[in-house]
């Protein structure tokens, strides 16, 4: 080898190292930028939201300008309705997604379905609350927690359908010919094999779904719409911390502007956790 | 089982290959199978012996996964695919649709290419599939799945974790205890596609070893890649090339002698 041979192969590594730098650089400042703001979401939620904070918040209902109060009525109805969405989105996702993966998978109707539930899960949520608005709202004459939580089961339903469907094509071929190898019908290697194998990703797209649906406003604008008093009447207009957030942040006085943030910090808390819960069931599974 | 057939299986076991201490356990006559205008086997006709251990071999595509796959009819899974032919087990055609799939693939186990432990505990790995067939007491059932883990040569390593959940033992445990698996449910033949392909030498080794002691009382047909793993475990050996089987016949001969020169081409390495 000469020497012209060397400085060729050397000039070639340098370009590539060059190339290697500025890629690092450029990615480097995409994750600055989006990170930047995130913290700043975060920092500027934080700030505010701490001040509000008290003990008040979660035992007062919301008060009229002026008055102390808290949120503990829309933390409840945000509950409430949340759990109602789950309870209602979740086995039909579940059985959805199920469906898709195991006995439609590569068939027409599968594919269409699959296309639907994904136009579905694009749509924006205020279309949602005016579906629901116009199919329980105005029939039924009045607002209704019900009505809330059937909008936001609508946001939970394409969520669950999606991440179930995924899961479950997850699991290896290998694992349903095992367990069909043993007899079994599909039913049966359905139920207890592959559902308790795609366990964590179905529990983690819950989660995920339930932490989407939390700070969820416009859905429940015009069906859940807000109450100022604690109620449990899953028929009666309940309150909900994204409404009061909403309601309060909109308003000219610094009391509820106050609320608002300790609101915001609320959710923006919960959802962090939900998400950190999320994360450490996966990991938990996993090792195990 | 009318005459015809009876009579017929009779001369399959007496006189084909079958002997007085190895009878065929299993005869397929003139199978065909096809997916997708694909014809993936040609007219195989061929007598597996019971309680030996039977190998198919040949190159990547030849069929002989396939030709696994109909002994369970575990293709069926899937749409499109079609056996034409018969398969004689103990005297009845299992591609008949009035033959049970539940009760042949009671009858029939099959282990894998890659170990797939079901996500539960070791124990409920070995009772899960028998608890669909039979009821037992709990008694019962830790004798049963002891029995089966002895037998698969696992019982010394888990007999202090079986409620461990069954993704923490090793490559081939695992492999060891999916045959576990498929001898609890006590049948008569045993499929292994290509069960150590995905192991290292010296589990591949034990695994070697198990088929050895299994053979006593099970069918097995092994499905391999490696040519020396069916000379080491292997009593007669089928050479599939493009969905035809070239040539069946005891292990030792093929290995030595084979009647057919594309047999001695593949064995001998010259191409495959």
């Amino acid at each position: 080898m000469n020497t012209s041979a060397l400085s060729v192969s050397e000039r070639l590594y340098r370009r590539r190292r060059f190339r290697n730098a500025l890629a690092l650089i450029l990615s480097g400042l995409a994750t600055a930028f989006g990170l930047f703001w995130l913290i700043w979401i975060l920092w500027t939620t934080l700030v505010n939201g701490i001040g509000a904070l008290h003990p008040h918040l979660f035992t007062r209902m919301t008060p009229p300008p002026g008055e102390a109060g808290g949120l503990a009525n829309a933390l409840f109805g945000s509950f409430i309705m949340s759990a109602l969405a789950i309870a209602i989105g979740a086995p039909i996702g579940v059985l959805a997604g199920t469906w898709l993966a195991e006995y439609a998978r590569r068939t027409r109707l599968g594919e269409a379905v699959r296309f639907l539930n994904d136009i579905l899960l694009s749509a924006p949520s205020i279309v949602l609350g005016l579906f629901v608005y116009a199919i329980a709202v105005k029939p039924a004459g009045h607002f209704s927690a019900f009505a809330g939580a059937l909008a936001l089961a609508l946001i939970v339903l394409p969520i669950v359908v999606r991440t179930c469907d995924e899961m479950l094509q997850l699991v290896p071929n290998a694992m349903r010919e095992a367990a069909l190898s043993l007899g079994l019908p599909q039913w049966k290697v359905t139920v207890r094999v592959l559902w308790r194998s795609a366990r964590p990703g179905i529990v983690t797209g819950i989660l995920l779904a339930l932490a989407r649906i939390s700070g969820e406003t416009a859905p429940l604008l015009f069906t859940a719409l807000n109450n100022q008093y604690w109620t449990a009447n899953p028929v009666a207009p309940m309150a909900s911390v994204p409404v009061a957030i909403f309601q309060f942040a909109m308003s000219p006085y610094d009391d509820w502007h106050a609320l608002a943030w300790a609101g915001a910090l609320v959710i923006t808390a919960f959802v962090l956790l939900l998400s950190l819960a999320a994360r450490w069931y996966l990991h938990r599974t996993r090792i195990k | 089982m009318n005459q015809a057939a009876s009579t017929l299986w009779q001369q399959w076991v007496n006189v084909g290959t079958g002997s007085a201490r190895h009878p065929t356990k299993i005869a397929v006559r003139d199978l065909d199978f096809h997916y997708s205008g694909f014809h993936a086997l040609k007219r195989i006709s061929f007598d597996i012996p019971a309680a030996r251990v039977t190998a198919i071999i040949g190159p990547s595509g030849c069929g002989k996964s396939t030709l696994l796959r109909v002994l369970n009819r575990i293709y069926s899974v899937y749409s499109g695919l079609q056996a034409s032919g018969e398969v004689w087990l103990d005297g009845e055609n299992i591609l008949a649709p009035s033959y049970s799939i539940n009760r042949l693939r009671s009858k029939v186990g099959m282990v894998f290419q890659k170990p797939v432990p079901f996500p539960m505990s070791i124990r409920d790995n070995i009772a899960f599939g028998i608890r669909h067939h039979e009821k037992l007491k709990r008694d019962e059932m830790d004798d049963r799945v002891e029995q089966a883990l002895r037998a698969a040569a696992l019982w010394d390593e888990v007999k202090d974790k079986l409620k461990h959940n069954a993704l923490g033992l090793s490559g081939g445990q695992q492999q060891r205890l999916c045959i576990a698996r498929a001898i609890a449910l006590k049948p008569d033949v045993l499929l292994l596609d290509e069960p150590t392909s995905a192991l290292d030498p010296i589990a591949t080794g034990r695994i070697e070893q198990l088929i050895e002691e299994l053979k006593r009382d099970y069918t097995i047909v092994i499905v391999t890649h490696n040519m020396q793993q069916a000379a080491r475990v292997s009593d007669r050996t089928a050479f599939m090339y493009l969905g035809e089987l070239i040539e069946f016949g005891e292990t030792e001969k093929i290995f030595t002698k084979p009647d057919k020169q594309q047999t001695e081409d593949y064995i001998t390495g010259r191409f495959g």
